[in-house]
């Protein structure tokens, strides 16, 4: 009786101690980052950015809470058609990356990241700004690559610049298939460092190379 | 064991407190009380929270004890915090959410100008419709005479705003006034501005209005701002075309150069002109570009042009049917500009300066006379501004220039010259009283040593946003301007010369439709008045009577502006409409009359679209300008003979293709495509006794050209943004 009075007083202690913190906040991470798999999904995408906002403010030291809002914000803005609502979104995004590139300098997955924000800037209004934002696309993927060449993710956002770009100006779905297949194979041999840890793409690589 | 049960049941009672939870939940809604759904609410520094409903409710348990401080955020709004009390199983809190200040519900002030701007959205016009504009031949003023509030006086180049003379509107480039901003004056040849469109990130034309940051000016200015670093791309771009072969080469995207040699020879060999060339125009032009960013906070740009040009052209002399007589133009002209940029305290103070020198010289001859022009201009500008406020939109500038200039025209024995040194100091506030109503204040204040007297010239813009999309805004305010050289070499006790202007507008700009419609009201006072034994029409006179500046005048009118990028798919196309209505005393009237270069409507209808399967960029334009008064030679009455509406039909193509990764467009475009006999005004004989129209140098022209990018990154060439 004694020791299980005393194991339980144990357990509630450490219980009390670690109450809201690691384990808590990986599964409220996973949970969110579960939301955010099907990035169609607006509903659900609402909800992880909501629950990542919360987690990335309780947690002002870690990086992960404020890409994943970033990335899910980037995903809410192909939801909206108005281009002035899709700019106030990217703009949140953009702030949620700064926060974690604060956090987590020389990041790869951060330069995806900020290449992923700003290609959606650009398909605001693809003539007007292809050469503000297409320089900054082009300047986070090489700072990607040179920190992580074998990142898949970044691989998958050079070949759909590509797959998006029209023909006449030197891009077509033809063109991107190489780009697209080495990102394919990247994702195969990519290993998520933890289970919140940056992994989406691989789908959108496979949706795009049938596609072609 | 006994002593051990406390502490578990201490721990059972601390376990279960912290269990024990506290339901918050209440309502998210906008300053009006609208439900906002989709809101997150939270407990800060906790992952306990929740987002509202439709209906803008939220509920969700904490663990949090005793208080706990709720935040709430949405897209668009400010963030909420407050701290509240957990004394009850259920905390009730109502949320108030204000709008941050953003593109959708923030007023920008649009009175009097129009923007060809990529960085603000508020724009009915970006920098690549200048290119794309048929009819505009790639030139910034063509296009912007196809604006509302603007009309193509087709035998002079310059800005005619709302009754305006082009000499009434200035150039500005990053802040510093242009002195040559068209290739010398030709009689009764329109020019092209010296700059290619490409050099500019933003292009605003004011029609009247403007902020007192600019000056000199009684009409308009056009404000051109050159390009920042965007990226380090190295490369070539080539171009040849009908008039001439280019390359300008690009380092790191911070330094490039430029050559240009331009013969229009091959263009006038194949098109039949009204004006007969003793020596082709050619000429040379080389720049340099420097445009770096110092650091993160800090720019330079530099940009300096040399261009030589010339040409020898036999002119009807207006005295007899057929005679000739040549006028011989050698032109020179250096234009540098230098400015540097830096901001503090996280950019809530920006410091911009600049310096400029210019120096042009056409030495002519007409029909075997010598003449000289000369115009030589050093500025520099210091322009302090501080932002403030809500999200720092409000801000307020102080500001100074100083310019020496120095202006001379010669002819055989006459020597005219002039040297002015300019002083101005201008202070502005731009206030945000709420993100709907905003308004504009300035003062500027202005000396010249030539003319000896100063103005202070107050400036007032106002707007409100009436509407998710639309808006209201006034501008009123004093312009001066110091009076043409031709009237200072004579009379150096002449006063400045005055407009005061008023400006009603009213925009909407919804899903990538613009309608603008703007009403006008402009008083002249002080303008130089000549007193001549009889009128004379001829443009070119030099005008030796008595000056004052006992003129004066109107004008008054309103235009409007639709433009629709959303109906046609890949297609784009706007109207424009200006009604104006003017008459002045002026120069050598002798009665109120309307100026010979206004004209009472005039309407233009642009349109282009893209085909994407040929990727080819089509554009057709149509302007209709009502026949301008003339009036004729020693008339006492003044009753205008009007010419017949100037009409012209213009088409452009152009073709987009990669080769090898190297961009690669073809342009072409057919301007006044029907060959319409259009007639400018008329010319006297000395004596007065014949007259003889004015025409244009060529009636039907068309233009073809190449332009290539080869760079080691595959970058577009600007002109392949043709799609829009």
């Amino acid at each position: 009786m004694k020791r299980i009075l005393f194991v339980i007083s144990l357990l509630t202690l450490v219980i009390t101690e670690t109450f809201a913190q690691n384990p808590a906040y990986i599964s409220a991470m996973e949970k969110a980052v579960g939301l955010l798999s099907e990035f169609e999904n607006t509903e659900n995408n609402k909800q992880a950015v909501s629950q990542l906002e919360r987690i990335a403010a309780a947690e002002p030291k870690e990086w992960l809470p404020n890409y994943w809002a970033a990335y899910g914000l980037v995903n809410l803005n192909y939801a909206e058609t108005d281009a002035d609502k899709k700019d106030i979104i990217l703009e949140k995004a953009e702030k949620f990356a700064a926060a974690a590139e604060k956090l987590q300098p020389n990041n790869d997955e951060i330069e995806v990241l900020k290449a992923y924000i700003a290609s959606a800037r650009m398909a605001v209004s693809p003539q007007d700004r292809w050469q503000k934002y297409g320089g900054i696309v082009g300047t986070a993927l090489q700072n990607a690559a040179k920190l992580n060449p074998e990142n898949p993710r970044a691989a998958l956002l050079a070949g759909q610049g590509v797959f998006y770009t029209p023909e006449a100006f030197g891009g077509g779905k033809k063109k991107s298939e190489p780009i697209l297949q080495d990102a394919i194979n990247k994702f195969a041999k990519f290993k998520p460092a933890s289970s919140i840890a940056p992994n989406w793409g691989e789908r959108v690589a496979k949706w795009m190379l049938s596609q072609i | 064991m006994k002593k051990l049960l406390p502490l578990f049941l201490f721990q059972l009672l601390l376990l279960s407190t912290l269990f024990a939870q506290t339901t918050i939940k209440g309502k998210v809604t906008d300053r009006k009380g609208e439900a906002l759904p989709s809101a997150n609410v939270f407990v800060k520094g906790s992952y306990d929270g929740a987002t509202s409903d439709l209906d803008g409710n939220f509920t969700f348990k904490t663990s949090q004890k005793d208080t706990a401080t709720i935040s709430a955020s949405f897209v668009g709004y400010e963030p909420f915090e407050q701290k509240i009390k957990l004394d009850k199983p259920i905390v009730e809190v109502s949320i108030k959410l204000e709008e941050a200040m953003n593109v959708l519900n923030t007023v920008t002030i649009t009175a009097g100008t129009f923007e060809a701007s990529d960085s603000k959205k508020m724009v009915m016009l970006k920098p690549l419709d200048i290119v794309t504009t048929a009819g505009g031949g790639a030139d910034i003023t063509a296009v912007m005479q196809l604006l509302p509030g603007s009309q193509r006086v087709g035998e002079q180049e310059g800005l005619f705003v709302r009754g305006g003379s082009a000499s009434e509107t200035k150039t500005v480039i990053d802040g510093m006034i242009v002195q040559n901003p068209f290739f010398s004056s030709t009689p009764d040849v329109p020019q092209r501005g010296r700059f290619t469109p490409f050099m500019f990130k933003g292009t605003a034309f004011s029609t009247g209005g403007y902020s007192a940051q600019y000056g000199q000016a009684l009409s308009s200015v056009l404000l051109l701002q050159t390009k920042d670093k965007t990226d380090n791309a190295s490369g070539w771009n080539l171009n040849a075309n009908m008039a001439g072969i280019g390359a300008t080469y690009t380092h790191k995207g911070s330094v490039s150069g430029s050559v240009y040699y331009s013969n229009l020879s091959p263009y006038f060999n194949l098109i039949q002109s009204n004006i007969i060339f003793d020596k082709m125009p050619q000429g040379f032009s080389t720049s340099l570009t420097v445009n770096e960013n110092l650091t993160k906070n800090s720019s330079l740009k530099i940009y300096g042009t040399y261009t030589d040009n010339q040409s020898t052209i036999l002119f009807p002399s207006y005295e007899e049917v057929g005679t000739k007589y040549r006028f011989d133009l050698k032109n020179r002209n250096v234009f540098t500009n230098g400015s540097y940029q830096v901001n503090f305290d996280e950019g809530r103070w920006i410091l911009q300066t600049g310096l400029s020198y210019s120096h042009n010289t056409d030495k002519l001859t007409i029909g075997g006379n010598a003449g000289d022009r000369l115009d030589e201009r050093t500025q520099v500008r210091a322009v302090m501004t501080r932002l403030f406020g809500r999200n720092n939109a409000s801000s307020v500038l102080f500001g100074t220039e100083f310019h020496a200039i120095k202006v001379g025209n010669v002819y055989n024995q006459y020597d005219f010259r002039l040297n002015e040194n300019y002083g101005t100091a201008f202070v502005e506030t731009e206030l945000y009283i709420t993100p709907k109503l905003a308004g504009r204040f300035g003062l500027r204040s202005e000396y010249t040593n030539v003319i000896d007297k100063a103005n202070i010239a107050p400036r007032i813009s106002l707007a409100y946003k009436t509407g998710q999309y639309s808006q209201v805004s006034l501008a009123a305010g004093q312009f001066y301007q110091t009076p043409e050289k031709n009237y200072l070499y004579l009379n150096q006790n002449l006063d400045f010369e005055l407009a005061n202007h008023l400006i009603l507008n009213y925009q909407i700009i919804k899903n990538d439709r613009t309608f603008r419609v703007e009403a006008f009201r402009k008083d002249y006072k002080d303008l130089v008045r000549e007193y001549t034994t009889f009128y004379d029409p001829n443009p070119y006179r030099f005008p030796i009577g008595k000056t004052d500046n006992s003129g004066f005048g109107y004008a008054q009118g309103f235009d409007g502006f639709f433009r629709d990028k959303k109906s046609i798919k890949n297609g784009d196309f706007w109207f424009t409409y200006s009604f104006l209505d003017t008459k002045r005393l002026f120069r050598n009237y002798q009665q109120e009359a309307t100026p010979t270069f206004a004209s009472k409507h005039n309407f233009s209808v642009v349109y282009k679209q893209f085909l994407e399967k040929i990727s080819t960029n089509v554009g057709v334009t149509f302007t209709h300008t009502s026949g301008r008064p003339n009036y004729d030679f020693a008339t006492t009455s003044f009753l205008p003979i009007y010419m017949k509406p100037y009409q012209n039909v213009s088409l452009s193509a152009s073709y987009i293709k990669v080769i090898k990764g190297n961009f690669v467009v073809f342009y072409a475009s057919l301007d006044n495509i029907f060959a319409r006999k259009n007639v400018f005004g008329y010319r006297y004989s000395a004596d007065g006794k014949q007259r003889f129209e004015v025409t244009p140098p060529v009636y039907r022209t068309f233009f073809l050209g190449i332009s290539m990018n080869l760079s080691k990154q595959l970058s577009k060439p600007k002109e392949a943004d043709l799609e829009n």
